[in-house]
């Protein structure tokens, strides 16, 4: 029979309401991928992801904060040999009461998870067990199933068909026996035979094309039950393969593995296949940024000279940018370094601006050699000038308005940061925390007021290299496979930005990272 | 137990439920892999994917259209992933107007094997773009967007992997009229 038709005709209707049968190894595997899974949650529960978070960035503080303080203890060593007895001994007692209560729940948790893992095992070999009977008792009752497993394809069936379609004799009994075979298995070849010969009789040559077509999919939905019944259409045949196949599965089951072994086998499988999966498409990142930085201080002293340690103090919004590259270890951490260009400044106000001998001028700033330059004192120290602390030397400058002492800082950032990925999804939140390594750029300190400004010099006291340590969370939102948009809210504590430690001034940046990251 | 219940309990990761999922669906969801996949091995790495997805996805699923609605898109998604990242050479011919006529094709007796053999033997691009938009309904705006490339790829897609199987079938009813 010839008939035009249209390519797409041909496929949709060949595999319109198709099925067909996968190995038994396929379920095994993602068995063993889901209890493994479940495996993995018990685990780790969140709450140690995020203590482990915790523990990081409280690491990092620590760290940083004895690096700060050890060049505090550096030149003031007042700490008597009594405290530092009696804090050692507190500390150990705090240590062992801190270790016996670690133990303790250690051991309890231990437990637990002992007693989960082995119901897990145990529930998971009953169940293997059990199935695996099942399978060999279906297979014994359906001839297929053995036969199937030689041969990879589903629809081998199919080369029995075009055998059929060769001879028409051939083909009309084939397909009775196909028929009959599909309604009958169970009830055994032998009525097959006497039916093929009742149906053989009623059989009429318009049927046959409808009984073609249904041919098709009746062999994808009995699983090759065809091929077996096709080779026996003598029913001792027939009987003797059944024989054969019971063999089969006698010797199939005897080379089977034990289920330990086999359970082992799917797990390291799933295991290997997890690994690969892991592995992160593009590993590195490439993400520009910019960020308004806000700089302030906890301490509250002031870095350009003692005496504005209650003065009205405030940091002013800067701004930073630069670039960061990233590569992730795996799907959910990734490292990442970069460079940053920093402006900060803060200001201190309620003070009165004067010229006078640099003798007499404020002590950290380098006037660079001037004789005679323009300082700044807290307001009201003109007017109580006395001898002794050197005002009356200074000629006030009368300003208007509120005048400010201005310090401007610049730095070149380099961080180094571990991210963690909280949720990685199309918006995904991370967990970043890291430090960085400040190389001071320009800085200067000026005196603002209404009608007067004027730049008195560079600060002294500043650190040329100094560290900070980094903790922020990282909002993305995955605008494609690529790019990613990137808003970090990040707090940044400076660890040693002034050589002279004495300076009770401890500052900190914010900064709204924003950015877009391109993934390479 | 109802197709609602097994959801619920899939829901709750109950692996009994998850077996009788498996179960219902196995087939159907294999004969969609073996299609997009190329060759039986892989058809089976990617229904195992695909049914993992299931499980962990489940809870997204909605109640809105059929629960195998959505198994199948799952499946297909998942095996996209897998295939869309390869990168044919091609010569995009937007201006390839199809003329019906020449895909008209003698249709004697293909046996499915066969049919399932040619598709799986496609470029991974045309073997995906030839199941979804013949054989799973999807229009080429949908094409475009799932595997991330344009309208016109996706219909010069479509007709190149058409000829190749045209011409294939064409082969095989040659070689059947000789033997």
């Amino acid at each position: 029979m010839k008939e035009k038709k249209n390519i797409d005709n041909i496929f949709n209707e060949g595999f319109k309401n198709i099925e067909a049968t996968p190995s038994p190894r396929v379920w095994e595997n993602i068995q063993a991928a889901l209890k493994k899974e479940k495996k993995e949650r018990k685990v780790i529960p969140l709450w140690i992801k995020l203590s482990g978070v915790a523990a990081l960035l409280a690491l990092l503080l620590t760290v940083g904060d004895s690096l700060y303080n050890s060049s505090n203890t550096f030149v003031t060593p007042e700490i008597t040999n009594e405290n530092v007895e009696q804090t050692e001994k507190q500390l150990q007692e705090n240590k062992s009461e801190i270790e016996k209560q670690v133990n303790d729940s250690h051991v309890a948790s231990d437990d637990k998870m002992l007693q989960n893992d082995a119901t897990q095992d145990s529930d998971a070999s009953e169940n293997n067990a059990s199935k695996n009977k099942g399978e060999t008792k279906s297979s014994k009752n359906n001839l297929i199933n053995s036969s199937n497993k030689a041969t990879n394809t589903i629809i081998a069936s199919n080369n029995s068909e075009k055998n059929a379609s060769k001879s028409k004799e051939n083909q009309k009994k084939d397909l009775i026996g196909k028929n009959i075979s599909k309604n009958n298995v169970e009830e055994g070849i032998a009525i097959s035979k006497s039916n093929s010969e009742k149906a053989n009789a009623d059989e009429n040559p318009k049927d046959k094309n409808e009984s073609l077509i249904n041919k098709d999919k009746a062999i994808f939905d009995t699983k090759k039950e065809a091929v077996v019944v096709n080779d026996n259409s003598k029913e001792i045949n027939s009987e003797k393969s059944l024989v054969k196949t019971e063999e089969e599965i006698a010797q199939e089951s005897n080379n089977k593995k034990s289920i330990f072994d086999a359970i082992a086998e799917t797990n390291e499988d799933a295991v290997a296949k997890k690994k690969k999966k892991e592995k992160p498409e593009h590993r590195w990142n490439v993400a520009p940024n910019v960020a308004p930085v806000y700089y302030s201080s906890f301490g509250n002293g002031s870095s350009i000279d003692p005496t504005f340690a209650d003065n009205p103090q405030e940091g002013d919004v800067n701004m930073s940018y630069g670039v960061q590259v990233s590569y992730a270890l795996n799907n959910r951490l990734s490292v990442r370094t970069g460079v940053n260009n920093v402006d900060l400044s803060y200001s201190t106000s309620g003070i009165e601006v004067g010229t006078g001998p640099v003798a007499v001028a404020l002590r950290s700033v380098d006037y660079g050699g001037k004789d005679i330059v323009v300082t700044a004192a807290d307001k009201g120290s003109f007017a109580n000038a006395s001898p002794s602390n050197g005002f009356g030397d200074i000629m006030p400058k009368s300003t208007q308005g509120d005048a400010k002492l201005v310090q401007n800082l610049n730095y070149y950032e380099v961080p180094v940061e571990l991210k963690y990925a909280v949720i990685d999804s199309r918006f995904g939140v991370n967990v970043i925390g890291g430090v960085s390594t400040l190389f001071l750029g320009n800085n200067e300190i000026s005196v603002k007021a209404d009608n007067f400004t004027d730049v008195l010099g560079e600060a002294n006291n500043l650190s040329s290299v100094s560290f900070s340590t980094n903790v922020g969370l990282g909002l993305d939102y995955k605008l494609s496979k690529k790019f990613t948009f990137n808003i970090e809210p990040m707090f940044k504590y400076q660890l040693n930005p002034y050589t002279d430690s004495s300076v009770n001034f401890s500052p900190y940046y914010l900064g709204v990272y924003t950015g877009l990251s391109f993934k390479f | 137990m109802t197709l609602d219940e097994l959801i619920i309990q899939c829901k709750k990761q109950d692996a009994t439920a998850q077996g009788e999922l498996y179960k219902q669906y196995n087939r159907i969801l294999f004969a969609i892999c073996l299609r997009y996949s190329p060759n039986y091995t892989e058809a089976e790495d990617n229904l195992q994917d695909a049914f993992i997805t299931i499980f962990k996805k489940v809870e997204q699923y909605n109640g809105k259209g059929s629960f195998e609605g959505w198994m199948k898109r799952v499946t297909v998604n998942t095996v996209l992933q897998k295939y869309r990242k390869q990168r044919t050479f091609e010569i995009v011919d937007e201006g390839q107007i199809e003329d019906e006529a020449e895909l008209e094709i003698e249709s004697e007796e293909i046996p499915l094997d066969f049919l399932l053999k040619i598709v799986q033997e496609l470029p991974d691009r045309y073997r995906l773009v030839f199941s979804m938009y013949v054989m799973d309904g999807y229009q080429h705006k949908e094409i475009a967007e799932m595997l991330g490339i344009s309208d016109g790829t996706s219909k010069s897609n479509l007709a190149r992997a058409r000829m190749i199987l045209k011409n294939k079938i064409e082969e095989y009813n040659a070689s059947n009229y000789n033997t």
